[in-house]
């Protein structure tokens, strides 16, 4: 996957999708799009084609963990890797978050050497 | 913000005081009496104790259960009326919308306050990335400028040692403007990760916020359950509240400056 990659941001805070969205570009991704909670993402997700999603979970309407739930559900979202960045930091969400599928787990607050750290690695193995 | 409610409510408590008092204590007195007979109508506590104890699989049947908090329910609204919290209680619901407003104007000014220096991050971006490139497209114009003095074109100097030393110096400043951007690129991006500050606490806010509006809730109920409508009052409004955290719906306040000088013009200012 090259820097053309296509992004999709979910966070109910606007402040926190363009911190994401800038550190975004900083390391390479200028292709992003932003959406406010899980089922916004969900119907952006259906609706055209994206290759990487970062996402909060404590949202309103459908959270995170549903959201992962609905991708990995779906045929044609499954394969989308799934970054996690939130300030849930009990370890049984970190490990629910594993446990149903996301790629990655980043606690709020974070640095950009964090995410870049993070999002290599997964887009690593999902080229490998 | 809590301290300044908790005053108010004190404040609104402090005349009568001394009548309490007073009242608390005969309340307290007819109250143990009726906490007493809640407790004749429930049975001792050894069985809360079994309960806790053998854990709810050994304990009475779930009617019962129901039965007991619906006893132990009317105990503490009887109390509550005798012992004259009824008007606290009244006090409170009538602050707990300012408190919740309050949360909320705090998200949404700091969260305003957040959008702000992310803007200001991206215009500083934009000058930032300008200055790169003119001053990497002046670099190289001097470069050749610098092979030209230096008499590497051509086989002779083509300038005056100063002339040299002004242009090696020029270069050197184009030089150094890279890793200078790229410092205040790093600045601007702590900047900018600062402002998550607004994502943490404005969840923080909600929560109270949503908790808030669950105990104004019931204890709207609680008093529909125990205060006689005619001695239902508003609390008169305050005055000097400081800002204005929720204008919706409101006409004796302004929300911008323009609105100020309407006002004021219309009183002939």
């Amino acid at each position: 996957m090259s820097t053309d990659a296509r992004f999709l941001i979910v966070d109910d805070f606007s402040t926190m999708r363009r911190i994401v969205r800038n550190l975004l570009k900083e390391i390479g991704f200028s292709n992003a799009e932003e959406a406010e909670d899980g089922q916004v993402a969900l119907n952006m997700l259906k609706a055209a084609k994206f290759d990487f999603v970062v996402s909060d979970i404590n949202m309103p309407n459908m959270n995170g963990f549903e959201l992962l739930k609905h991708m990995r559900a779906d045929e044609s979202l499954k394969g989308i890797p799934v970054l996690m960045v939130t300030a849930e930091a009990k370890k049984e969400d970190i490990v629910a978050a594993a446990q149903g599928g996301a790629s990655g787990y980043i606690v709020k607050p974070f640095t950009k050497a964090t995410l870049e750290e993070k999002v290599q690695k997964i887009l690593q193995k999902v080229t490998a | 913000m809590a301290s300044s409610v908790h005053a108010e409510v004190l404040d609104l408590s402090a005349d009568t005081r001394p009548a309490r008092g007073r009242r608390r204590k005969r309340a307290v007195a007819a109250a143990g009496a009726e906490v007493n007979d809640g407790v004749a109508i429930i049975g001792d506590t050894s069985g809360a104790v079994s309960l806790a104890a053998t854990g709810p699989d050994a304990a009475m049947p779930a009617q019962d259960i129901y039965h007991r908090i619906g006893n132990l329910t009317r105990v503490l609204h009887d109390a509550l009326r005798e012992l004259g919290y009824d008007k606290d209680l009244a006090a409170t619901r009538e602050h707990l919308p300012h408190a919740r407003d309050r949360l909320a104007y705090i998200a949404r000014v700091t969260g305003e306050a957040a959008e702000k220096v992310l803007n200001a991050v991206d215009h500083a971006r934009t000058v930032q990335s300008e200055l790169v490139q003119q001053a990497t497209s002046l670099r190289m114009r001097w470069q050749a400028v610098r092979l030209y003095a230096a008499g590497q074109i051509g086989a002779h100097e083509r300038a005056t040692p100063a002339g040299r030393r002004l242009v090696d110096e020029t270069c050197a400043f184009f030089a150094g403007l890279d890793g200078q951007a790229d410092r205040t690129q790093a600045i601007l991006t702590d900047i900018m990760l600062a402002q998550d500050f607004h994502d943490l606490t404005g969840q923080v806010i909600r929560k109270v916020v949503a908790l808030a509006h669950d105990m104004e809730e019931q204890l709207v109920r609680l008093l529909l359950e125990t205060t006689p409508a005619e001695q239902r009052k508003r609390v008169e409004a305050e005055r000097l509240a400081g800002p204005v955290v929720n204008p919706r719906g409101r006409e004796d306040v302004v929300t911008d400056q323009a609105q100020v000088d309407d006002l004021l013009a219309s009183l002939g200012f």
